[in-house]
């Protein structure tokens, strides 16, 4: 980012301050330590954006109290959600999201969690991907190059397929899959997305659907390959790896969304002060340069347009779970 | 020979004098939140972590990996002299070194801490310069069956761990794991055992308040029942002479060196181990194996370098996963990778060969940290030796108000500190009616990873328990599956076989 990107920046947030100075008498700010809460385990995608959110704003001294990530991982999301929805009203609460919360409160329903009501969104940053992912010296998939390789081939055998979790999104895309293609898998849910890419590269199992980062090392060293991404176009960081529309498959499409959202019951200002917080980071160069590398959409929403975006959502993964079941 | 190259550069890299201030400043950090009750290195490292995006990534991680290590040390002090785990990877350190320090045998227990830390650190830094890669290789086949395999192997050696009394044993194992189900369902996601309804259970049962509980409230309740508060420490004097003794002690003690310091490193570079369960494994074993096992829990020096040795290899070895594969072997790894990826790093395979200075400097800096910390802790343990000359009624109030905040820490969350009385309570008559509380905490420990192994390993193998036994198939998972039987079934035939011995020798 230029200078003067950087001191539009600084004039725009300043004014923003001033702006929230006239319309009340205290703007918000942390009192104490921010918990931000991560329904998945260590070394997953959401826990590396958690942790880089939490880096770039100490690095820079976006926020005056820090932000500490605490991982929440049981029950596919259901202990984090859970835990913040008996946060309501507590100012210093944040959650990133996978797109478990759009699941988990309809498959545990005994959780009691109204995703609608439990939370207040806050922004999206960004969105991920997944490929189809065999490990290079897979046993059981030796000689698949293409993805449609991959499909005959699971096709007649039983391949084992790692995942995070009972119900999450890699198993629901699977079940996707399963209606498309006709393939069905074993599938073994793993803690977190880094046990998994381990998981195949080990030759435990036979394929996986991880995001981009989660795969990156083994990637970079050519312990695994990844066949189709599922977007529209290629992505620069994976430039040989054909996109599902490409390969005729633009039913195969799907993202993960990396939102934070507070507790319910927060008064406006709060709201407003972490979006701010939040915008601060989405812009920041470390953060763009870090994620357009590994591979992710920046991909900034807030407001009515988020909330619309997550109604739909929430109403795309209701259909694919009946359909799963 | 390339290695040794890379070793004296990362050595010297770690000798400069910033990244030696910085590693000494890191190790006291790291004894300070060892010691503290609540605070472990998980804490330690990530409320360190923001300081370290203003100093080159090669300083960072070596002011980071020094915190972890002095944590390592750390955790033993106050196990010792207090009786409470100063950390979870420190708990084992309690079962002897606590007998110790009532004893009037503190300098002992405390020197056995640090001799077995270095110990362990060494020999796992020197197994970690020599053989990163091929390890990298053996942790990447190390899958559910092989996990389960060797947890059911923890569980074995400590059937043997109460003393000779097996079904009181195996009822505090069963305790443990009972309590290790109490939360969400890891496979399924679905709440159970949620007593009440009361939300606190979501989370599980915190495996330190357990520890803290049974130890610290537990310890204290039977203090003052045996004492009246009248607690008469024996007289401790530190001279040359004491501290001739407390090395001499040491010499028996290579055994246990020897466990701790493989088992840990294996166990450390096994991903989502770690530590804690080494330490506790490394204790079970060095008992079972023992000449004299029976005096375990009363206060020998073995029994706190077995645990000690452990956990400082197993935190060296957790790194190994970590660098080469870019996955965690332990909560503070955790931490610590995510800190590599901000400094811009991008850990797996191909880190040795791309950021060699990084790398490098790390392993040097770990032989030069344990060296420091041997160094600081044996200097200091005459200030640790001053608490125990503190009278018992000013003693007794600090030790329950560090259980409370220890209690609390973790999950900040006040059900937990109701459970800590509560099993401070429970483990109080437990031990009352001579249960042994300690193959409880190990299996709150090793529960949840055994149970996930287990049900993944069933999952691959369509139900089938073959999957554990098939020695073409899965062989390093069936060869430990072998020896664990054996481990379980010697303590059974342990009797039987002295008494037809001893037959023998009359006859």
């Amino acid at each position: 980012m230029s200078i003067i990107k950087k001191l539009a920046l600084v004039v725009v947030s300043l004014s923003l301050v001033a702006v929230s100075s006239v319309s009340s008498a205290k703007p918000f700010s942390p009192k104490k330590p921010v918990e931000l809460i991560i329904p998945a385990g260590q070394g997953g995608g959401a826990d590396e954006i958690a942790r880089l959110v939490q880096g770039v704003i100490e690095k820079n001294d976006y926020a005056s109290k820090p932000v500490i990530p605490i991982n929440k991982s049981g029950g596919s999301g259901g202990e984090a959600m859970t835990y913040v929805k008996k946060k309501a009203g507590d100012e210093h609460t944040l959650i990133i999201t996978l797109n478990n919360v759009l699941t988990t409160p309809v498959n545990q329903p005994e959780l009691g969690i109204d995703f609608f009501n439990d939370f207040t969104p806050l922004a999206r940053l960004i969105t991920d991907t997944f490929l189809v992912w065999i490990a290079t010296e897979g046993k059981n998939t030796a000689g698949v190059e293409t993805f449609d390789d991959f499909i005959d081939l699971a096709k007649g055998n039983g391949l084992v397929m790692g995942g995070t979790g009972s119900m999450s999104e890699d198993e629901l895309l699977l079940g996707m899959m399963r209606g498309q293609f006709g393939f069905d898998a074993k599938y073994v849910p793993y803690s977190g997305g880094g046990a998994v890419a381990k998981g195949l590269v080990g030759g435990e199992s036979d394929f996986t659907l991880n995001n981009p980062s989660e795969q990156m090392g083994f990637y970079q060293s050519g312990d695994s390959k990844a066949l189709v991404m599922m977007t529209p176009e290629r992505n620069p960081a994976f430039p040989e790896v054909p996109s599902s529309y490409e390969l005729g498959y633009p039913d195969l499409e799907y993202y993960m969304m990396r939102a934070f959202m507070a507790p319910a019951g927060i008064d406006a200002e709060v709201e407003k002060y972490y979006t701010g917080l939040l915008h601060t980071v989405y812009h920041d160069d470390e953060f763009q340069t870090f994620n357009i590398d590994d591979g992710k959409l920046m991909s900034w929403l807030e407001g009515f347009g988020l909330k619309d975006f997550l109604a739909i959502e929430y109403a795309k993964h209701g259909e694919i779970i009946k359909n799963f079941n | 020979m390339e290695t040794v190259g890379f070793l004296l550069d990362g050595i010297f890299t770690s000798l400069q004098w910033f990244n030696l201030a910085l590693l000494i400043f890191g190790c006291l950090i790291g004894l300070f939140v060892g010691a503290m009750p609540g605070l472990g290195s998980v804490n330690g490292v990530a409320i360190l972590i923001p300081i370290t995006f203003i100093i080159p990534p090669t300083a960072a991680i070596i002011f980071l990996a020094a915190v972890y290590y002095g944590a390592m040390y750390g955790g033993a002090i106050s196990s010792v002299m207090l009786g409470i785990p100063g950390a979870s990877t420190a708990v084992a350190t309690v079962f002897d070194g606590r007998p110790l320090a009532v004893k009037g045998e503190a300098m002992t227990a405390l020197t056995a801490a640090a001799v077995g830390s270095f110990v362990g650190g060494t020999v796992s830094v020197i197994l970690f310069t020599l053989f990163a890669p091929p390890l990298a290789e053996v942790a990447l086949r190390f899958n559910a069956p092989e996990t389960f395999a060797l947890m059911v192997m923890a569980f074995a050696t400590f059937v043997g761990l109460g003393g000779d009394d097996v079904p009181k044993t195996i009822f505090s194992i069963l305790i443990g794991l009972a309590l290790s189900t109490i939360g969400l369902d890891l496979i399924t996601g679905k709440p159970r055992l949620i007593f009440f309804n009361i939300p606190g259970f979501l989370h599980g049962i915190n495996f330190l308040v357990l520890a803290i509980g049974i130890y610290g409230i537990g310890e204290m309740l039977w203090t003052l029942e045996e004492t009246k508060g009248k607690v008469q420490m024996s007289k401790l004097s530190v001279n040359m002479k004491e501290v001739g003794r407390a090395f001499g002690a040491l010499k028996k003690t290579i055994m246990a060196m020897n466990i701790g310091s493989f088992l840990g490193f294996f166990v450390g570079i096994l991903p989502a181990a770690g530590a804690t369960p080494a330490s506790l494994m490394s204790y079970g074993i060095t008992k079972q194996l023992s000449k004299n096992s029976k005096e375990f829990g009363e206060g020998v020096p073995a029994g706190v370098v077995a645990p000690e040795c452990a956990n400082n290899s197993a935190s060296t070895g957790s790194m190994l996963p970590m660098l080469t594969l870019g996955i965690p072997g332990s909560p503070t790894t955790a931490i610590l990778l995510g800190g590599m990826i901000l400094w811009g790093l991008t850990p797996g395979p191909l880190l040795f060969t791309q950021e060699p200075e990084f790398v490098w400097g790390l392993i040097g800096s770990l032989y030069i940290a344990n060296f420091f910390t041997l160094v600081l802790n044996i200097a200091l343990i005459p200030a640790f030796l001053m608490v125990l000359r503190i009278p018992f009624a000013i003693l007794a109030p600090v030790i329950f108000v560090l259980c409370v905040t220890g209690g609390y820490a973790p999950t900040q969350s006040l059900h937990d500190v109701w459970l800590m009385l509560l099993f401070g309570f429970a483990g109080y008559i437990l031990r009352k009616l001579d249960y042994p509380v300690a193959p409880a905490v190990l299996s709150i420990v090793l529960g949840p990873l055994a149970e996930k192994a287990l049900r993944q390993s069933l999952i691959l193998s369509d139900g089938s328990m073959g999957i554990f036994f098939d020695v073409s198939e899965k062989p390093i998972a069936a060869v430990i599956m072998y020896i664990a039987i054996v481990l379980l079934i010697m303590p059974a035939f342990g009797p039987l076989y002295r008494r037809l011995f001893k037959k023998k020798q009359t006859a």
